[in-house]
């Protein structure tokens, strides 16, 4: 940790760094930045910087305003997209109380928590992400929707595209800040993009995630168009998701894998598997945290809606991916119901702690599922005891109300403060008259 | 022959010190065949050596290869002991003489112990042959090493007193080290210099690449075991300005590579030691070798404290003198800098509680080095002292335990008496050390488990002893250090203020730094009190200048030292003439920390201790912290109410009594000897009393006064509420009502007036201005605007027309705590009717759910976070009580075992009626018991009522210190009042809004 500070304060001079952005994510998933001088810089390590934290969505209650950024030297990077002229830097921070306490509701503190348990018996968690993100021409809304860039599929390669510059541009921001791509190419919709990064620890794809979000707005921006991670801007064209493939390492060994399991899954794979499926519905008010989640994880296609697990299955909630026999440490599950709009932090601790219940609890894992689940009847379903992920924000709330592993996970304040902030979305949502309403109901009634 | 030789023979070898007898009959009898009549008196020998059996083993064994040797030296006394004794120490050296007899030849002659330069001179010496690979000279030089090793080693044990000779075996072993090290050295230059593999390298440029090795800890202090990692830091210097750093770093690098697998490579001669150069900066991640300057850029720059810790030890051990002497003057005068650097102590101090932390549990026990009261106790009080007064005086700077101790000890920093024992304590321990590890030669710092190996450390020290006596002795010396420890860390600090006459001065500026640092937020205030306690010639200055040490540290450990220390000073200022009060504080170290706990932890205790200071007697005994029993109460009150006519006096005395048993009942709850419902019944059983006995006076004093009405039969009271629960809390209202029953069915006005004679009359008396009591009368029918009395006849009309359905939801906690059992028995009757209705309406239910929703909103205070309130909050004590009341309501009729005021008994009851699932009311009793000893927590941290889980932190940490949470709390503690609450109120709104 000394050696990275000392690396960060040389670097500053060295590079002759201007400002260092402080970055931290509020519970609801938005990045905040503060900017402070280098000057600044040591003293940051040393006490943190003192901010009022009830300005900060869900940090803090109004009377308990006091709050210190302390900045992760690990995290240290100079932002490419700010130039050589007046070089901009960056650190992650996590949140303090004035007496050095971690912050119950800085997201990072409870993604570290639920680490700290994984590392108490003996696992480190590892994510790679695929996030998919639109293209529109700007952030106006056309009388059609919004206006994407252009008219592409599935790994279309569009000559003369936005999208491929785009991407290039991007993918190459994003090395330049030591996150790397793993695959980046065109999506289903028209100006749907997907970037895979790279597998790191957890916490690391967190923060990689936030900053990801910053350089593809940034990178819009320069090139003269906007980027949107909603997950579901068009009706008729696929969302945004951010299927996240995860694994379990036990030092340098890969737990997901055994040689001889049913698709070379350990036990500790079937278990954790087990403990996701079980936990699913209830978390999914933080996995798919806005009304507008609702309409991806509901809007047919590959969706994955229905609880259930399969190998080759591309409707299941989770899929296990084949991977080259030899290769068995790239042993892994591909969670799909999480969007690209989710708190990574949040997320990524509840789902890996849903996957430790069902370690430690020896959860059995159901049967796989082979049919395309979209397919089949409700009653067929019921039959073979598929359950769903909740149907709109109102359920899923009403799920994460009694969920005793979300309060459990994410602290009794971000618990509950997340609870009050999705009930106003919800209600604020519940009294919309929609477009839908109008042309359907207006002219006949 | 064998029976008849062993006859007397084999006690004969018991009392020599053997543990197998039959079979050493044999084994002499094999020996003297080998060595013949010197055999036999070898027997003397081997009674001298720790263990006679592994001594005679090994003779055996070396007789077999090597007879004429043994055989000359057996027939010396004087070289029989030395062989004897070397083998039956250490069975690793003695195998090693096996496989190297020509060492045989070293038992001839007393052995002394070497210089330094001697030693390097015969190790350097020992690799002369340069026509050998470089892989032979390795092994030259580890053979050449163990033999001087094993001269120190017969030095050693055939010195007659261990103890005695210890430092200079420490550094003798510390010499041969640095030795072997400079001799690894030059082995190093060979290989690159030599090897083709290293032919990037010219020998100029290996010639002109300086490097010094410098030792830290042990090897660096000169105080070395007999097997430990040797921790190292280079620094290299180029001599040549054509020789640039970057390559001369490379060239050194390699070199302190090389030197370091001449000591711990695999070869054929097994490793010496580990070198180890973690210590250096940046650790492991950082440079092996680093330039001068490096290492002072980094040291001004980057280091933390326990790195300048580490550098009071450190010393040039090989290589390079000047530079190894540079960088001393470089870095040495750092160390003294250091202590100015922010909580320098504090962070001392944690780390050393950090090293005793991370001791596995069932090691603790057996720990020499760094368990408690082990040689890290010793290190760790000499080189902070050391570290805090090195700075301004240069005469207590060295680097080795012993030298150090006796010069702080001459500086007046701990005195002569303690630094004897101390040091005295630590030749001691590193005996036992020493000799656990030259047996097996292997590094270890933990007591043998097995008897025979403790008795052959036991007898090391001392030929007489048994394992036991070393067990015992050990204990002793533990408990001393331990002591020690203590006494030489907080002692000096009161000698700063006390100007004791012991020699001791310390300036105030550094007391103030130590009390600072140990957790007072106002050092000058403390130090005020410190030194208006200490001074003088009393006896009682005497007395507390031994106590406060230990106070102040347990004042520490409590939430508010500060306050405590206040506390004990006025409190001393009250009794400290009073015999029992100090001696009990110094001689029972229960009551002191009972005292310190108390006093640091709670303020409604020390306020009431205050005005109450002879209750101090009753942290002696524990058993006195229980809540006195009603009966002794009811005697005592009785006895005074016979003696005192008047009845102010008597109300006086009875103030007095409910104000100590308030004390008593606040302490034994601080200190953790009562849970929360032995609280609660104590405050409950104490206001009953309390109330009781006023009444009773009042009564008595109107019908002597011809005051009171003939046509009052009996008069009662109800009490209501949480006091009907028999759930009160410190500072809880009394809620009551008060009833009377006529002489015959008439209303009378006389009656009433009667009764409202008493009341008013029990309101004067009950008010206590040094401890309040409330009475709270606003569940009588009509409220505020209702008769404060009523008959049993006129509740009976008022319910019957009147009564609201949150009237008859009150009544179920309604308990008479006064009256005749006529009265009782009439006015439960009239209740019951309307407590437990035959049927429920939905209306009323319907009611009840309105009123209590209304409650949620505007009961709360404005802007209160519903999730923090104690009483009104979301599934705190009113949603509990609302629901266990709504049930009691509707089944109450139909289930007479749940008809009860106490909320936890309901909720057992209703799950044996099955009225609620037994989790549910799990949820429920787990959420009211945590929400109550919050409250009660509060009170008593603050001593202020409050209704609200505190938001400020250190009220939070207090409160979870009384809570027996452990240190740092606060947020745990929120979160489990969070969780427990959310739970309950998932329950709650299962239930009884539906």
């Amino acid at each position: 940790m000394d050696k990275q500070r000392d690396f960060v304060l040389r670097t500053i001079e060295e590079r002759n760094v201007k400002f260092v952005r402080l970055w931290f994510t509020d519970v609801a998933g938005t990045l905040k930045s503060v900017a402070i001088a280098p000057a600044e810089i040591e003293g940051a390590f040393a006490e943190g910087i003192g901010f009022d934290g009830s300005a900060i969505e869900g940090l803090s209650r109004s009377y308990e305003a006091d709050m210190l950024a302390q900045p992760d030297p690990s995290t240290f990077q100079i932002l490419p997209w700010r130039g050589e002229i007046e070089p901009t830097a960056r650190m992650f921070c996590d949140i303090t109380t004035p007496d050095g306490v971690p912050a119950a509701a800085d997201p990072r503190n409870v993604l570290r928590r639920a680490l700290d348990k994984a590392a108490s018996m003996g696992f480190s968690f590892y994510i790679h992400p695929e996030i998919e993100f639109y293209l529109l021409k700007s952030s106006q809304i056309g009388p059609e929707g919004p206006i994407p860039v252009d008219k592409a599929g599935y790994f279309d390669n569009v000559p003369g595209g936005t999208a491929n510059d785009f991407r290039r541009r991007a993918v190459n921001m994003l090395e330049q800040l030591g996150i790397s791509v793993e695959f980046s190419h065109h999506e289903g919709g028209p100006g749907q993009n997907e970037i895979d990064l790279r597998y790191a620890d957890a916490l690391t794809m967190a923060d990689n995630i936030m900053t990801f979000r910053t350089v593809i707005k940034e990178v819009a921006i320069e090139q003269g168009v906007y980027a949107t991670f909603m997950p579901k801007p068009f009706t008729e064209h696929p969302g945004s998701g951010m299927h996240t493939h995860m694994s379990l390492f036990e030092g340098d060994t890969n737990a997901f894998f055994d040689p001889s399991g049913e698709y070379q899954m350990s036990k500790t794979a079937k278990s954790f598997m087990a403990g996701i499926l079980r936990h699913a519905p209830e978390i999914t008010a933080v996995t798919n945290q806005f009304v507008n989640s609702y309409k991806r994880l509901w809007g047919g296609g590959e969706a994955p809606s229905f609880v259930c697990w399969g190998h080759n299955n591309r409707s299941a909630l989770i899929r296990v991916p084949l991977y080259k026999p030899n290769k068995g440490n790239s042993a892994r599950m591909e969670y799909r119901a999480i969007d690209s709009a989710a708190n990574p932090y949040l997320s990524y601790a509840l789902l890996l702690s849903a996957g430790l219940k069902g370690i430690e609890n020896n959860y059995e894992l159901p049967a796989e599922t082979e049919d395309n689940v979209w397919d089949l009847s409700d009653s067929e379903r019921r039959a073979m005891g598929i359950q769903s992920l909740p149907q709109s924000l109102d359920h899923a709330i009403r799920l994460l109300e009694e969920s005793e592993l979300a309060a459990e996970v994410l602290g009794e304040q971000v618990f509950s403060y997340v609870l009050a902030n999705k009930r106003k979305e919800w209600s604020d949502y519940r009294s919309q008259v929609t477009p839908y309403e109008l042309k359907t109901n207006l002219e006949v009634l | 022959m064998a029976t008849a030789r062993s006859n007397g023979l084999l006690a004969g070898l018991a009392k020599y010190g053997f543990i197998e007898l039959e079979s050493t009959i044999g084994k002499l009898d094999e020996l003297v065949s080998l060595v013949g009549d010197s055999g036999r008196s070898a027997l003397a020998s081997l009674g001298k050596s720790v263990s006679p059996d592994q001594a005679l083993d090994y003779l055996i064994r070396l007789s077999r290869e090597n007879k004429v040797a043994v055989k000359k030296l057996l027939s010396k006394e004087e070289t029989a002991l030395r062989l004897c004794k070397l083998t039956g120490a250490s069975a690793a050296l003695a195998d090693f003489v096996v496989v190297n007899p020509s060492i045989l030849k070293e038992f001839e002659k007393e052995q002394k112990l070497l210089s330094k330069s001697d030693y390097i001179q015969i190790l350097v010496s020992s690799i002369i042959d340069t026509s050998i690979t470089h892989q032979a000279q390795v092994t030259n030089l580890r053979k050449a090493y163990r033999g001087e090793l094993t001269k120190i080693a017969i030095f050693d044990t055939s010195a007659l007193d261990p103890i005695l000779v210890q430092p200079r075996v420490s550094l003798a072993l510390a010499d041969i080290a640095a030795a072997a090290l400079e001799a690894g050295l030059v082995i190093g230059r060979r290989e690159l210099t030599e090897t083709n593999d290293f032919g990037t390298f010219t020998k100029e440029e290996v010639e002109d690449t300086r490097l010094a090795v410098i030792g830290m800890g042990k090897g660096g202090a000169g105080e070395l075991n007999y097997i430990s990692d040797v921790d190292v830091i280079y620094v290299a210097e180029s001599s040549n300005e054509n020789l640039e750093t970057s390559r001369m770093l490379e060239i050194a690098t390699k070199l302190a590579t090389r030197m370091m697998r001449a000591m711990d490579a695999t070869n054929s001669e097994p490793a010496l030691w580990q070198v180890d150069a973690n210590l250096r900066p940046e650790g492991k991640a950082g440079a092996l070798v680093r330039t001068l300057d490096s290492h002072s850029s980094y040291y001004s720059r980057w280091a933390e404290n326990w790195e300048f810790q580490a550098l009071l030890k450190a010393r040039p051990m090989a290589g390079d003198k000047d530079l190894g002497k540079a960088y001393f003057n470089a870095m040495n005068p750092l160390v003294w800098q250091s202590t100015q650097r922010e909580n320098f102590v504090e962070s001392v101090q944690k780390m050393r509680e950090r090293v005793s932390g991370n001791i596995p549990a069932d090691e603790v026990d057996r720990q020499i080095k760094l368990g408690p009261g082990g040689l890290r106790d010793i290190e760790f009080t000499v080189q902070l002292l050391q570290l805090v007064h090195g700075r301004s005086d240069e005469t207590v700077r060295s680097p080795d335990t012993l030298t150090a101790i006796e010069e702080l000890s001459k500086g007046g920093y701990i005195g002569r008496s303690e630094a004897a024992e101390f040091s005295a304590h630590y030749k001691f321990l590193r005996v036992l050390e020493h000799r656990i590890q030259m047996s097996k030669m292997r590094r270890t710092h933990l007591m043998p488990v097995e008897e025979d190996a403790q008795r052959a450390i036991a007898r090391a020290v001392n030929l007489d002893w048994t394992a036991d006596d070393l067990l015992t002795r050990w204990s002793e010396v533990k408990h001393q250090v331990r002591a020690l420890h203590q006494k030489i860390f907080y002692r000096p600090l009161l000698a700063a203020v006390s100007k004791a006459n012991d020699g001791l001065e310390i300036s105030s500026e550094q007391a103030l730094d130590r009390l600072s640092a140990i957790g007072y937020r106002n050092p000058e205030g403390a130090l005020q009190h410190i030194r208006a306690l200490t001074s003088g010639l009393s006896r009682r200055a005497q007395i507390q200048r031994q106590l406060l040490p230990v106070l102040l540290q347990w004042f520490s450990e409590g939430t508010d030292p500060d306050s405590a220390l206040v506390a004990f000073r006025r409190l001393s200022e009250n009794l400290g003439e009073s015999h029992w009060y100090l001696r009990m504080l110094r001689d029972s170290s229960g009551a002191a920390e009972r005292l310190s706990i108390a006093l640091s932890n709670s303020r409604l205790a020390t306020a009431l201790l205050e005005l109450i200071p002879e209750g101090a007697a009753w942290f002696e005994e524990p058993e006195a912290l229980r809540p006195s029993s009603l009966a002794n109460l009811n005697e005592q009150s009785e006895s005074l109410a016979a003696r005192h006519k008047d009845i102010d006096e008597l109300a006086r005395s009875i103030r007095h009594i409910r104000r100590r048993e308030t004390l008593r009942l606040s302490l034994g709850s601080v200190v953790g000897e009562l849970n929360i419902a032995q609280v609660s019944q104590g405050l409950s059983d104490l206001s009953e009393w309390y109330l009781r006995a006023l009444t009773d006076a009042v009564v008595v004093s109107l019908q002597v006064n011809g005051e009171f009405s003939n046509d009052v039969l009996d008069f009662g009271i109800v009490a209501m509420g949480r006091f009907g629960g028999q759930e009160l809390g410190f500072g809880s209202d009394a809620d009551l009502m008060f009833v009377y029953k006529l002489v015959n069915s008439e209303e009378s006005e006389a009656a009433q007036k009667s009764a409202e004679k008493v009341i008013s009359e029990l309101h004067r008396l009950v008010k206590d201005p040094q401890l309040e009591f409330e009475i709270d009368m606003e569940l009588r029918p009509e409220g505020k605007n209702g008769s404060v009395a009523r008959s049993v006849d006129s509740y009976k009309a008022y319910y019957s027309r009147w009564g609201d359905i949150w009237e008859n939801q009150a009544l179920l906690r309604a308990r008479m705590i006064y009256g005749g059992d006529q009265l009782v028995s009439e006015f439960n009757e009239v209740i019951d009717e309307y407590r437990y209705p035959e049927t429920l309406e939905l209306k009323s239910i319907v009611e009840i759910r309105r009123i209590k929703a209304r409650m949620e909103n505007e009961r709360l205070p404005q802007g209160a976070d519903p999730k923090r309130h104690l009483k009104l909050g979301r599934g705190s004590l009113s949603d509990i009580e609302w629901l266990v009341q709504l049930l009691q309501l509707k089944h109450g009729s139909q289930f007479p075992s749940i008809r009860t005021p106490k909320t936890l008994d309901a909720l057992v009851a209703l799950v044996e009626s099955e009225l609620i699932a037994e989790h549910d009311a799990r949820v429920l009793s787990e959420a009211w018991t945590l929400a109550s000893r919050v409250r009660s927590a509060g009170v008593l941290w603050s001593n202020k009522v409050s209704d609200v889980l505190s938001i400020d932190r250190r009220q939070l940490e207090g409160m979870a210190r009384i809570l027996e949470y452990p240190r740092g709390s606060a947020s745990a503690l929120e979160e489990d009042y969070l969780a427990h609450t959310r739970r309950a109120r998932q329950v709650f709104e299962r239930i009884f809004y539906v």
